[in-house]
């Protein structure tokens, strides 16, 4: 991975952290600045961490799926080009349309990856979308389960009103 | 050249729209994290509510929540007109006009440096900021917390103001356009706070109708055919859709909670407005007199009926 590729990935990962974080810290009373921005930089390996496997992950559904298995030596992986839309991550915060906005940039990098994916391993970009579509949503649902037991592991909830 | 220019100008709009959106929820999370309390203080000589004499209970309390245009404690000029109005017509009501709707930290626009700048300079970003803010009202992340800080200052107000909880002097929540978000979302905080006989009154609502308004007695909404904004609010928001027949809109309106009085041919906003003092209808009332009436007329009858029943009304 270049270094352009890893900083880019970095800056994804803390714009997808940004986006899902106030949720999270809305439901955490009397939170610090610092603890937000641990929650914050943590979030953003995590999820920058998440972002490098998805190449890698898909590459290796394909690897299994495929008859045509595609050799290790040229393993998919990020260019900048394909990395760069992810950096807009944080729109998932956008109101009320956010999780719409950040649906659709992730649909649009992942068919970025499938046409790559296509090519490197010399199948059709039907299969190599979806290996990028089950990879990516192995990944997702991950990561969205390790995130929900953190929370919940470190949520002193406020009191709801009563009703 | 001029597609370039256009393109330029619709790239920069874009930035400038992601940016504010991003930044609309910062006041949320400020809030619920407790980082600065909501204020209460206010410029000299504001008071703290009009109209009926301090020194005795006010026949109901009647809050008054400004569409986008707030962005002051003081009112803005088309809702300070309908205020004023209502003062004037109806003495027997304690009026307050300074909630900011579009601020968790009940923070007017105006008073914050960066925005006093911006205000001179490009002021559409305020009108920008605060539909944001009703956008992030209506959030399923945010609503919550949007509603609860909301709640939470009217009811601050209220007390202020010399209302008592469990008093049972009704309130009343007038919401113009987007104030209806903020008012519908503020229902429940209101009555586990205050325990107080709730009605809405909403002029060209504009809201999700997702809220609770359980607790609310009742709703009257002030519509016009001419008020194609209301509409779009009804088009864009699925929980106003008789198929959602679970949201809170829907289940008030099985429930017989919601009257619809029309104010044709008034619309949203312009020289025809709800609160227009030029427009005239054929018996010679301005569009301003007649919606002053009418929110008048419905307090008054729902006073007559609770003091007929001698308690609130279902």
């Amino acid at each position: 991975m270049s270094p352009v590729v890893a900083v880019l990935l970095l800056v994804a990962g803390l714009s997808e952290a940004a986006g899902r974080l106030l949720p999270v810290v809305a439901r955490l009373s009397g939170v610090s600045h610092a603890r937000v921005v641990g929650l914050l930089l943590a979030g953003a390996i995590v999820d920058g961490a998440v972002f490098a496997l998805w190449p890698l992950s898909a590459w290796a559904v394909a690897g299994l799926v495929l008859p045509a298995a595609p050799s290790d030596e040229t393993a998919l992986v990020w260019t900048p080009g394909l990395a760069a839309p992810l950096v807009l991550a944080g729109v998932l915060a956008f109101p009320l349309l956010g999780p719409l906005l950040h649906l659709l940039l992730m649909v649009g990098v992942g068919v970025g990856l499938a046409g790559a994916l296509a090519t490197v391993a010399g199948v059709g970009w039907w299969e190599a979308a979806g290996c990028v579509a089950v990879a990516g949503v192995g990944l997702g649902v991950s990561v969205e389960a390790v995130r929900r037991l953190v929370v919940k592991l470190n949520t002193t909830r406020a009191p709801e009103p009563v009703a | 050249m001029i597609g370039l220019a256009l393109l330029l100008l619709l790239g920069g709009l874009g930035l400038v729209l992601i940016a504010e959106a991003l930044l609309a929820r910062y006041e949320v999370l400020v809030y619920v994290a407790g980082w600065r309390p909501p204020t209460i203080s206010r410029p000299d000589g504001t008071s703290y509510a009009r109209g009926a004499d301090p020194n005795r209970p006010p026949d109901a309390y009647l809050i008054y929540l400004d569409g986008i245009g707030k962005r002051r404690f003081h009112d803005t000029r088309d809702g300070g007109r309908l205020v004023k109005s209502l003062i004037n017509r109806a003495p027997e009501l304690r009026v307050l006009g300074q909630v900011q709707p579009y601020s968790p930290l009940a923070v007017p626009l105006a008073d914050r440096p960066v925005w006093a700048w911006l205000r001179r300079h490009i002021g559409l970003l305020l009108f920008l900021h605060n539909v944001m803010q009703i956008f992030v009202a209506a959030d399923r992340r945010y609503r919550p917390l949007y509603n609860r800080a909301v709640g939470a200052q009217i009811a601050t107000e209220l007390r202020v103001a010399g209302y008592r909880p469990d008093s049972g002097i009704p309130v009343v929540l007038l919401s113009y356009s987007g104030g209806a978000q903020v008012a519908s979302g503020a229902v429940n905080e209101l009555w586990s706070q205050l325990r107080t006989p709730l009605w809405l009154i909403t002029l060209g609502g504009f809201h999700n109708g997702a809220n609770d308004i359980t607790h609310a007695q009742h709703l009257y909404r002030l519509t016009s055919a001419g008020d194609w904004i209301e509409r779009v609010g009804t088009w864009i928001f699925p929980q106003r859709w008789r198929l959602f027949r679970w949201s809170g809109w829907n289940r008030a309106e099985r429930e017989g909670k919601i009257t619809v009085h029309r104010l044709d041919p008034a619309t949203h906003i312009g020289s025809r407005s709800y609160i227009a003092p030029e427009a005239r209808l054929p018996d010679g009332r301005s569009h301003l007199d007649r919606t002053t009436d009418t929110v008048i007329a419905l307090i008054r009858d729902r006073l007559s009926l609770t003091a007929e029943t001698d308690g609130p009304l279902p």
